[in-house]
């Protein structure tokens, strides 16, 4: 039997003070980069356009930048994206005044920065009637299609349709030679082509805008949904196990998010709504890992009531911690090729998936766990918390509250086990 | 094999076969989102608040109308709110009439003061019903024009209160739909009010400054007379600006019945037009007044800044029920202005506060990419499970191979499509369905080593980590639920997906694996090993 682990008997509850230490220094580690580099907020928060471009050469960024600022867009960003190769980048567009606006309504943003980001002979070339074989719809390539010699209308369609699925391939065509293959196509048509139309130098791949008062309102509800599960979770919790265990892990999420967050700032990523999606499954996730800890504990004192917690905890995560890493560990390697082989648009995504589930993992073990022994120390204190758990050997896996009566926590997680 | 083997085989095969049978072929059966297929996302907020404002505009000028018909005289009628008329000045000898007078035009609203001023407001429930029917009709009016683009498989539908989500597959310019989408297009025939002077009607040219207006009118406007710019190229490549006073409306938006663009004369396009019976008599009336002069055209939305002039045609004969209406139109243009003009104005102003659009090439490219993805994340978990466990990996293996298609199967029946976060999701979803599997498989191994049979071992794995699988699954769950009611489009698909996934993975993990081992470990005989 192949094994990560072997029966380990790791004390992990003994170095709880240092490991805590450390998880609350990296937490206000965190929450001061957070302060200091900020989050960068996407076009979906801060409300804008932003705009993906695929140039056919590898475009120069700060000449598309220029451009933008000479066509009277204000503080444009440009940046390049995905792999060298692909030749992409983002534009994005702050979110103009009331007056802009009016002038955008005669004219979209797109078109804009198409004026705006086109050289002056290719300016010409469309003043003359010449297609952008980069631009042109299904309608406008068939009508210049039709015109072509010996074509009739039927196979202009058709052309049409075989033209802008190889650009549907290809993403950007570098010129007419890119179309010179496509079904149908003859010597004739290709010279026609090559005097009525030209490929330009990019193709637009995506374009979004978002509303300023709607950025506000997408901001909101992401905090709403990441508050809200994270109560969800300790209903849930105290609900299946105990309120402490309940509070232990949400603790574990607020330092996992947090953590998370600190690092997703520090690399500078950008926040998108598909990120506050990860935060959400990672809130759902790394639960989970805390749930097979907390479920092995209850089980061990059920069939263990003479043992005392801190052995007791010790026993169940040392118990579950093969699996612990496996489980983690599968799931981190789909994300983890979901973040090498996923694309740009999905990879913030995937990046706090990455981070967060050995955050999420680590915490299960060093968090969630011994905050159940702190609060128990923190019910008991004034009592001494070492000599207790031995005094309630017999009776209840903790030791009972003051006026409590002593059967009722152990009936409890009778109550709560019998239910398998 | 028993009788409850075969049960539950069937238990497995019938779903198995149904979802195959509802995603096969995938390229023409696998709903994909817009964000995948290519197309435009847009929402829409609709200001109902301009609604009240219109319909308070309109209630003052029948108010005005109505004392004028009932020689009342009176001061100003004047508006601070939207939803509040003041009148001032009325005849005071006549206030025993004017409360019978306001009955027609304004009979549900509040009204209050007594002898020269009132006060007029419109009551909540009015204002409500007023709201709704905005609400209503620009839904109506979006569905004829977005359905007048030909785009196929477009949706136009409320989102929350007073929103419009209009999904547009396979656009990939959206400017030229933005533009037909957002246009109130409240269109008017206006008589054209001439400055005092004036004698040449035909021939008169409005000056190209609002100032200029305003001194030829000797520094004021005549009451109900506004200005309106009309824009025209000037044949050298730019483009000059007249300004037009006119005055009451003749025909409205609403009194037209049908729009078709066509072809001029001199080969520009124009747009002819025809009204309902009843406007077309009053067309023919002030038509006839105005022979020889000009009438302006005049398209906006309900407020006065939107407003311009698309042509002020002169009248050379009276025109009934249907005219053209002539201007320096592009065919797209001409196109585009009978389509608004055919689905009647929008009752409110709607502005576009969240548009994404996604090019064919760049959805095909995700997709290839999310299944690139998909793929090396498999292989990876298959070969470790294969290594680790064994056989029992194999069976872990088969359990998540079935995920794929019970998840998008699922999905096809609920009708929910699958978007890029969705694809996110279903990936993320094979990792977690392997922790089922794991959760079993390691106690199984635990209770082997406390020296259990392999059937009892393989018994007490599945039925003791049955509730831990569970109460894993539901704190996912619980997130996703969050990320469901909070998300917006795509992101909800990933919610979808997400959920979906987390249930077909317990399904197949507990009850696919199970059967597997029953099916391969036998019934009645003892099993000396087990791989795993």
């Amino acid at each position: 039997m192949l094994q990560i682990l072997h029966e380990t008997n790791i004390d992990f509850m003994s170095k709880r003070k240092m490991w805590m230490t450390i998880s609350a220094v990296l937490v206000v580690l965190s929450i001061v980069v957070i302060a200091v580099r900020g989050i960068n907020l996407g076009v979906e928060f801060k409300g804008g356009t932003e705009l993906q471009i695929k140039y056919v050469a590898k475009p120069d960024v700060g000449q598309v930048r220029a451009q933008l600022d000479a066509a009277g867009f204000r503080s444009p960003s440009v940046t390049r994206i995905g792999r060298e190769q692909e030749n992409e980048v983002y534009i994005r567009l702050a979110s103009e005044g009331a007056a802009a606006s009016q002038a955008e309504k005669g004219q979209g943003v797109v078109t804009r920065v198409k004026e705006a980001l086109r050289p002056p002979e290719l300016k010409a070339r469309l003043n003359e009637g010449a297609v952008d074989l980069n631009e042109a719809d299904a309608n406008t390539l068939q009508q210049l299609l039709a015109l072509a010699p010996g074509m009739d209308p039927e196979r202009a369609k058709q052309m049409a349709d075989h033209v802008l699925e190889r650009r549907k391939e290809k993403g950007v065509l570098a010129g007419v030679q890119d179309v010179a293959s496509v079904p149908g196509m003859t010597p004739e048509v290709t010279t026609f082509l090559q005097g009525k139309a030209f490929a330009g130098p990019f193709a637009f791949r995506s374009q979004s805008y978002i509303g300023p008062t709607i950025g506000a309102e997408l901001v909101r509800k992401a905090v709403t949904a990441i508050v809200l599960s994270m109560i969800g979770m300790l209903v849930y919790i105290a609900f299946r196990f105990r309120m402490e265990m309940g509070i232990g892990a949400v603790v574990a999420l607020i330092h996992d998010t947090i953590i998370t967050l600190g690092i997703f700032a520090l690399f500078g990523k950008e926040m998108s709504l598909p990120v506050v999606a990860a935060f959400l499954t990672l809130v759902g996730y790394s639960t989970n890992d805390t749930v097979v800890i907390f479920d092995r504990i209850r089980e061990n004192l059920k069939n263990h009531p003479g043992a005392d917690l801190i052995t007791t905890i010790n026993h169940s995560v040392n118990q579950t911690l093969s699996r612990t890493i496996l489980t983690s560990g599968l799931t981190w390697l789909t994300v983890t090729s979901l973040w090498l082989f996923g694309g740009e648009p999905l990879e913030p995504f995937a990046f706090v998936m990455v981070v967060g589930i050995i955050v999420g993992t680590y915490s299960s073990v060093y968090i969630a766990s011994p905050y159940v022994l702190l609060w128990q120390a923190w019910r008991t204190r004034g009592k001494s918390v070492k000599a207790a758990p031995a005094k309630a050997a017999g009776t209840a896996p903790a030791v009972p509250r003051e006026g409590a009566p002593p059967a009722r926590r152990a009936t409890k997680v009778r109550k709560a086990s019998s239910a398998r | 094999m028993s009788k409850n083997l075969w049960w539950k085989i069937l238990l497995i095969v019938v779903p198995l076969g149904l979802s195959v049978a509802a995603i096969y072929p995938p390229k023409d059966k696998i709903a994909l989102g817009l964000d995948l297929r290519g197309g435009a996302h847009i929402l829409m907020q609709i200001d109902t608040g301009s609604a009240i404002a219109y319909s308070t505009d309109l209630a003052q000028t029948r108010i005005g109308q109505a004392l004028k018909d009932a020689k009342i005289a009176y001061g100003a009628i004047s508006s601070s709110a939207p939803g509040t008329i003041k009148i001032e000045g009325v005849d005071p000898t006549r206030s025993a009439d004017v409360r019978q007078v306001l009955e027609i035009p304004v009979g549900e609203w509040s009204i209050s003061g007594s002898g020269g001023s009132y006060t007029l407001e419109m009551p909540m429930s009015v204002r409500q019903a007023q709201e709704r029917l905005a609400i209503e009709s620009t839904l109506d009016t979006l569905r004829t024009r977005v359905d007048g683009l030909g785009v196929r498989e477009a949706v136009v539908q409320p989102s929350g209160k007073d929103r419009v989500l209009v999904l547009l597959p396979g656009v990939e310019d959206p400017d030229r739909v933005k533009g037909i989408l957002q246009d109130p297009a409240v269109l008017e025939w206006k008589k054209v009010v001439y400055p005092p002077g004036v004698t040449d009607y035909r021939n008169w040219r409005p000056p190209t400054s609002r100032e200029e207006v305003l001194t030829m009118f000797g520094g004021a406007l005549p009451p109900g007379v506004k200005v309106y710019p009309e824009t025209r190229p000037d044949g050298s490549g730019g483009s000059v600006t007249t300004w037009w006073p006119v005055g009451e409306s003749v025909v409205i938006g609403k009194d037209i019945t049908n729009a078709q663009r066509g072809s001029g004369q001199w080969g520009g396009h124009n747009i002819s037009f025809r009204l309902s019976k009843d406007a077309g008599r009053r067309f023919e009336a002030a038509t006839r007044e105005y022979v020889n002069k000009h009438m302006a055209i005049v398209l906006g939305s309900a407020r006065d800044e939107s407003k311009h002039v698309v042509s002020a045609p002169t009248i050379n004969e009276p025109i009934s029920d249907q005219g053209q209406i002539t201007g320096s139109f592009t065919l797209e243009q001409a196109e585009d202005l009978s389509l608004k003009l055919r689905s009647g104005a929008i009752p409110a102003d709607v502005r576009i506060i969240e548009e994404r659009t996604v090019g064919p090439s760049l959805g095909r490219d995700s997709i290839r990419k999310g299944v690139l993805a998909g793929v090396v994340g498999f292989l990876s978990v298959m070969a470790f499970m294969l290594v680790y466990y064994r056989l029992s990996g194999l069976n872990a293996v088969i359990a998540l191979a079935l995920n794929v298609p019970l998840l998008l199967g699922a999905m096809a029946y609920f009708g929910a499509s699958l978007s890029l976060p969705g694809i996110a999701g279903l990936i993320l979803t094979l990792g977690m369905a392997v922790d089922a599997n794991v959760l079993i498989f390691e106690r199984i191994r635990e209770e082997l080593r406390l020296g259990k049979t392999v059937r009892q071992a393989v018994d007490l794995g599945f039925s003791r980590a049955f509730l831990t699988i569970v109460d894993c699954h539901i704190t996912t769950l619980v997130s996703a639920f969050f990320l469901f009611s909070y998300g917006t489009g795509p992101v909800k698909g990933f919610a979808v997906s997400l959920t979906i996934g987390i249930i077909v993975s317990m399904f197949t993990a507990v009850f696919v694996s199970r059967v597997i081992y029953q099916i391969v470990l036998g019934e009645g005989r003892p099993v000396e090993a087990l791989s795993i």
